[in-house]
């Protein structure tokens, strides 16, 4: 009997209400995930403050929908901007920012959704950036606040300074990238009303550079900057190599007339030596000197191409001619 | 029991039946996908996040590990041991010994920067990076990677844009790598998401592909400077200590000519010295004999000795001026 009253209509009346009892929790029972914070919309309006606390929550069945938000640290990603500096140059410029909905209910009144939220941004961040970079030099932009370059660090990098250019590369940075980062950050913070719900964390310039046309002027620019520098390096060279061979003439002729200085010298010494030797000697016998030296030089200059014509009255013919009578 | 009630009890016993075993397939199903969902393993290389309904309860190391089944308790792997890596201006495509890369327009415009002297320059970089907090990673931001690529992009860009073209180019590296990571680790602890970066490697630093060549033409002239210079050198270096060795040897010639001029001249002194000395003890006979020597000696070899009486006839109508050159030829 009991079973049959079990199995019959008993046992699909429990079916049912099991049925209808996991209809009813699953339609209040709600998870929160960890990065995520919810609202609970009754007929569209919002009920109650935003749940922040992740796990298990519970609402009204049926009449109340959830709608979640995360929670995280979220990415906004600019289209890279033309802008042109307080100089006219013309930029492009890619900014980043970072944002986070810090209350979900003002956010889902004013923006709605991320993506309502991300035009807002947009706007936002973009006129703050343009206002920025629009007002401030070029070099402002890219250098920083401690930038420092010297004299010496321009002549040893082989930096040619640009003429057409106001700003001079060892000029100090008044603002410099970080100072213009947080300015941007706060003045878009400032533009962005409390009622949206959103905080903005970081902005920064993710990419900054020339716009095409203004590239290919500056690829120009440098090519010919390098072709000074070679140019420059080719006459160095040719300069030095000049130079070199210029004093190796010089020592050479300095070597050289030095050395014969030098044997002319050694030479003349010698001569005199000589001449005050001869002259100590034969001073003790001018005359001895005389007889030896003719008598020496005779045999010297007469040879057998001599013809002698002597007269018999000669000392050496005189004994024969006295003889002789 | 009559017909009447005989036939819906058959039937009802076969609904039941049917019901049990539904029931009991049920039952066996949820038992073995309860259990497929209730062992999970972690890898080595990081630790598992357990969320039960959605919020942080655990966090496993590697091994074998239970949860509850259902979707109640879900696990999230973390690489947490691994080194993450994220390349700027190129991209690894095959990792191997000989690895290949790749550059497109798009990862051209990631590492073209300008530097502190507004020149276009082209930096390649790779970012390493661990994470250190599985729960911070997963919650604290919703895109980590393009996280850390924004911030390492904006930094790197700073970094370059405060040091001069050329300084980047050489030597720079090594202060723009420490640099960019030390704001980098600034930067990224202000978000909290959990990341340790570990290292930032500059790869290929260039110029712009179109100003390569130019920049080459630069190193060939300073090449060449070096080369001029060194030939220069060189021929110095051969000429300068050959004339210094001719130098010494016309110094040592002129030496020689004083040695043998003096020497000369002493010895020559010394003779008549001597002789002299022997000429005094008696000059008349000495001087004498000397030039009776010398006669001895000329006389024979002369060509021709004429001798002439003293006041005879003149001598030169005897004379034939050319004939002795000529004999004397012939002889």
């Amino acid at each position: 009997m009991n079973k049959t009253i079990l199995t019959s209509a008993g046992g699909i009346l429990l079916l049912i209400i099991l049925i209808g009892g996991a209809v009813v929790l699953q339609s209040s029972v709600y998870f929160v995930d960890q990065g995520e914070q919810a609202l609970v919309l009754q007929f569209g309006r919002p009920v109650g403050d935003a749940i922040t606390e992740p796990g298990v929550h519970f609402k009204t069945p049926f009449i109340q929908e959830v709608r979640r938000y995360d929670k995280r640290l979220l990415s906004w990603d600019g289209d890279p901007n033309q802008i042109p500096t307080r100089g006219r140059e013309f930029i492009s410029i890619d900014t980043t920012a970072r944002w986070r909905i810090v209350d979900p209910l003002r956010f889902l009144m004013s923006v709605r959704d991320e993506t309502g939220a991300q035009a807002r941004l947009d706007d936002i961040i973009d006129s703050s950036v343009r206002d920025n970079i629009s007002s401030t030099e070029l070099t402002e932009i890219v250098r920083s606040k401690d930038w420092e370059v010297t004299e010496e660090d321009l002549q040893k990098a082989d930096v040619v300074e640009p003429k057409d250019e106001g700003a001079k590369l060892t000029d100090d940075i008044k603002m410099g990238r970080n100072t213009l980062t947080r300015k941007i950050l706060e003045e878009a913070s400032d533009g962005l009303p409390e009622q949206y719900g959103i905080e903005l964390v970081d902005v920064r310039i993710k990419r900054l550079n020339y716009i095409p046309s203004v590239r290919e002027q500056v690829f120009q620019r440098m090519i010919s900057e390098r072709q000074r520098i070679a140019a420059q390096f080719q006459s160095e060279g040719q300069g030095e190599a000049s130079r070199i061979s210029g004093d190796t003439s010089r020592q050479l002729a300095d070597i050289r007339s030095e050395a014969r200085r030098k044997a002319e010298v050694i030479r003349g010494e010698a001569d005199a030596e000589a001449t005050r030797i001869y002259n100590e000697a034969y001073a003790a016998g001018p005359e001895f000197y005389a007889l030896l030296r003719t008598l020496e030089s005779y045999s010297k200059t007469l040879s057998k191409q001599t013809e002698l014509i002597i007269s018999s009255d000669s000392d050496y013919f005189r004994v024969l001619r006295n003889m002789a009578p | 029991m009559n017909q009447y009630q005989q036939f819906p009890e058959i039937d009802f016993n076969a609904v039941k039946k049917g019901v049990g075993y539904f029931l009991i397939g049920v039952v066996l199903l949820l038992i073995f996908g309860g259990f497929r969902s209730m062992v999970f393993s972690v890898e080595p290389e990081g630790r598992a996040v357990i969320q039960r309904f959605g919020k942080v309860v655990d966090i496993k190391d590697p091994g074998l590990h239970f949860k509850l089944p259902l979707g109640i308790d879900t696990a999230t792997f973390v690489p947490t041991e691994r080194v993450l890596k994220e390349e700027f201006g190129f991209r690894t495509t095959v990792a191997a010994q000989r690895s290949q890369y790749a550059k497109t327009p798009q990862m051209q415009e990631e590492s073209l920067m300008l530097s502190g002297d507004l020149n276009v320059i082209d930096v390649e970089w790779v970012v390493q990076y661990k994470i250190n907090d599985p729960v911070k990673y997963l919650f604290a931001v919703r895109e980590p990677s393009d996280t850390i690529r924004d911030i390492s992009e904006s930094v790197m860009r700073r970094i370059v844009g405060n040091k001069l073209g050329s300084e980047v180019l050489t030597v720079g590296r090594m202060a723009i790598a420490d640099e960019t990571l030390k704001d980098m680790r600034d930067i990224l602890a202000t978000y909290d998401m959990g990341v340790n970066i570990e290292r930032i490697e500059l790869q290929d630093v260039t110029p712009p592909e179109k100003v390569k060549p130019a920049f080459n033409e630069v190193n060939e002239a300073r090449q060449q400077r070096e080369r001029l210079v060194n030939e220069a050198e060189k021929n110095r270096n051969q000429i300068i200590p050959r004339a210094r060795g001719e130098a010494d040897q016309i110094i040592a010639e002129a030496e020689a000519y004083r040695f043998e001029r003096t020497n000369a001249a002493k010895g020559e002194a010394s003779r008549f010295t001597s002789l002299f000395s022997a000429y005094q003890e008696s000059p008349e006979v000495t001087g004498r004999r000397l030039y009776l020597e010398m006669i001895d000696e000329v006389l024979p070899r002369l060509g021709r000795v004429i001798v002439m009486e003293e006041g005879g006839n003149a001598p030169l109508p005897l004379l034939d001026i050319g004939r002795n050159a000529g004999t004397g030829e012939k002889r």
